[in-house]
């Protein structure tokens, strides 16, 4: 699981709603995965990131140099890029957990897969 | 945690996480079985006993090296290649389309000679009761298994015994109150079935090449516990099985009758009364079926189809998709430049997705784990025809549009009822290799006029009753028939559909080449274990689609078309929510 991924996801417990974002990562497991850099594509993806929630996520895996907030210019700023090219789409969490912030539920990360599945009582209304 | 090292047995790194992967997901069901407290009294299922070393090493052998395997060279290779357990039958023909014996056509040659020894054996020394005329011999290499059965309470008599050679096997009982008892059966051992773990307990073996198994007194049989301290991993070899069993020839008297197809009609799946019944139907008829046939599923499902092609092409760079119901991943890596994740119900087949190194994840179509407005667009092919009921259909639909950004496409494909549109057949019927005699028409009743007539006023904003019509027309539909219990029909492989619910066969077959018609076997005793799997479908009328989305107060239609033998539907997220009334 990437961590643009992981910006996308959000808990889908009965009841909790937006509180559900975002989900508390843990990881016991997480590789880097070299992926060719497309300045472009990382310059679309900007404006769609939560950038608390990445922050939050980045802080967890303990990762280097994560910028803070976009720059003036970023779209220019090849560097800026970069470090968000890694960010987003160089990290996977392999294995770990994801736990919904409003319900403390865990949902497990397996082989890079998370598994989001709830049981019937927590889907009933 | 500590792990008891077999002497000459050294676990390495993927082993231990395995076994601690084991010994976790044991403890999950265990929790959740409220089993802790009986953990100590936990006992064999009862009327099972497991006999150790009733047969030498030197009897292994032989028994083992009599089996002529290349009798039928053809069956042999077709299971191989089928990654199947092999078998074989003695005795009466069994026939694993519905798990019975043909009690009409016993087979000339009876049980091998080598057996009888034994069963006389057996039978002097009080370990059987009864004198079996039915042989199967399974061999099973790591990594294979059979799946959890009752033995037919039709087909055999009380007394089933079973003598495990080669290797030992960790088997799994499981009692309709949802208890799980795992038991080792050793080499050279008779597992003798009667009673209630014969009628009432599931058996079967779970296709994996190591087995948690007590490190303590190597060979003894018996329930493996969750003492973590005794537990240690032991790789399966290749176990060959020699079952016997007694036909029966009148019906089951047992009292067991809630599992007994002698004393209840095997009740077929029918039209869901209720969502908790829709939700069940989907769990058998479509999740577990899935999960069973996600590798050859897999392979029949490589070719991206041109129009969602288009659709996703045609969408700006730096796009975020989600592909709802995404499968094996087809359409995951198709532009490089969006950002694409995936979901499906189906864990083998996300599995797939992630062998592919796409972004994927498990879950359910009625609740995606995904934020609000999030993506750019999303695209659902062959899924929401699985939802057993109008509500979680549109429920399905609701749950896609969410996750759309305001002006955000989706593209929905589904299934036709409709299979030859505009004079031409679909490739569906096309491809039939049975060539029909007579064109069959599909029917055009009452029901369906009233539909068609319906879609004039679908155009009105007041959608919420158009919903309701369908159910409506579906109820005068049911309540027309003659039968009173509206059973699910087993569709006919590339025919036309004659029925909006229905089950689809699906034959688990071999992953290379086209599906095969299977050849009848004329060789004694063998026949092709390969099952079949029903699917559950709601295909849609022409207009149901259209209809389904109107009921949504944010989406406008952008196109309706019909693409080999799909209703299919674009649509897009509106700019601006209207709120439940209208102005």
């Amino acid at each position: 699981m990437k961590l643009l991924t992981h910006n996308l996801l959000s808990s889908h417990v009965r009841g909790v709603g937006p509180r559900g974002f975002p989900l508390r990562l843990q990881a016991t497991e997480v590789r880097v995965n070299p992926v060719e850099f497309n300045p472009d594509f990382v310059a679309r993806m900007i404006p769609k990131v939560e950038w608390a929630a990445l922050l939050e996520a980045a802080d967890t895996l303990h990762l280097a140099e994560v910028p803070r907030a976009p720059t003036e210019g970023y779209e220019h700023d090849e560097d800026f890029l970069r470090k968000m090219h890694h960010v987003l789409l160089e990290v996977e969490v392999l294995e770990g957990t994801l736990q919904c912030p409003e319900s403390g539920r865990l949902f497990p990360i397996s082989r890079g897969i998370p598994n989001m599945l709830l049981n019937d009582e927590e889907t009933e209304t | 945690m500590e792990i008891n090292y077999q002497s000459n047995f050294k676990l390495n790194k993927t082993e231990k996480k395995f076994l601690r992967k084991q010994i976790k997901a044991r403890h999950t069901l265990l929790r959740h079985e409220a089993q802790w407290k009986e953990l100590g009294h936990q006992a064999l299922p009862p009327g099972l006993t497991v006999v150790e070393e009733i047969i030498s090493s030197e009897d292994e052998k032989m028994l083992l090296e009599s089996i002529n395997w290349t009798e039928d060279l053809d069956n042999q290779n077709f299971q191989k290649s089928l990654k199947h357990r092999r078998v074989k039958h003695f005795g009466y023909e069994f026939h694993y389309e519905n798990n019975n014996v043909d009690k009409d056509k016993p087979l000339p040659e009876g049980l091998p000679d080598i057996c009888d020894s034994f069963l006389e054996k057996w039978l002097a020394e009080g370990y059987i009761k009864c004198r079996p005329d039915q042989l199967t011999i399974n061999q099973y290499e790591p990594g294979q298994g059979i799946p959890a059965h009752i033995d037919t309470h039709s087909a055999f008599e009380d007394e089933i015994i079973s003598l495990s050679l080669g290797s030992e096997v960790v088997m799994d009982f499981k009692h309709p109150d949802g208890i799980t008892v795992q038991v080792m059966l050793p080499r050279r051992s008779l597992l003798v079935m009667t009673g209630e773990s014969r009628y009432l307990w599931t058996h079967g073996i779970t296709p994996r090449k190591f087995d948690t198994v007590q490190a303590s007194e190597d060979y003894k049989s018996g329930i493996i516990t969750s003492d973590i301290g005794d537990l240690t991993l032991r790789k399966r070899g290749i176990r060959t099985s020699f079952t016997f069993r007694k036909v029966r020839h009148m019906p089951c008297t047992c009292n067991y009758s809630l599992v007994c197809n002698s004393q209840r009609k095997e009740t077929p799946p029918s039209f869901p009364e209720s969502d908790k019944e829709a939700s069940q139907l989907e769990q058998e008829y479509v999740h577990q079926v899935y999960e069973e046939i996600a590798g050859h599923f897999s392979s029949t499902r490589h070719t991206p189809w041109p129009h969602i092609v288009a659709f996703l092409k045609a969408l700006p760079d730096g796009s975020i998709v989600a592909d709802i119901g995404c499968g094996n991943g087809k359409y995951l890596g198709i532009n490089k430049e969006f950002y694409m994740i995936g979901c499906d119900r189906s864990k083998n087949l996300v599995d797939i997705c992630r062998e592919r190194q796409f972004q994927a994840f498990v879950c359910d179509a009625l609740a995606v784990p995904v934020r609000s407005g999030s993506c750019d667009a999303c695209i659902s092919i062959a899924v929401i025809h699985h939802f057993a009921t109008a509500e979680r259909r549109v429920a399905a639909l609701r749950e896609i549009v969410r996750l759309l950004r305001p002006g955000g496409k989706a593209l929905i494909y589904v299934w036709a009822m409709e299979q030859e549109h505009n004079n031409q057949k679909s490739k569906y019927l096309r491809e039939n290799r049975i060539s029909q005699e007579k064109k069959e028409e599909i029917k055009c009743d009452k029901s369906t006029q009233g539909l068609l007539e319906q879609k004039s006023d679908i155009g009105s904003q007041n959608s919420a009753s158009s919903v309701l019509s369908i159910d409506y027309i579906q109820e005068k539909e049911s309540s027309s028939k003659t039968v009173t219990n509206s059973e699910l029909p087993i569709h006919t492989n590339r025919t036309s559909f004659h029925s909006q619910d229905v089950l689809v066969p699906w034959h688990l077959k071999t992953k290379t080449g086209k599906n095969k018609p299977v050849e009848p076997f004329g060789s004694v005793g063998s026949c092709d274990p390969s099952p079949v799997f029903h699917r559950y479908y709601h295909v849609f009328r022409d207009g149901e689609l259209e209809a389904t989305c109107q009921t949504l107060s944010n989406v406008i239609i952008l196109q309706s078309y019909y693409d080999q033998g799909n209703w299919c539907i674009i649509l897009q997220k509106a700019w601006v929510c209207y709120g439940a009334t209208w102005s």
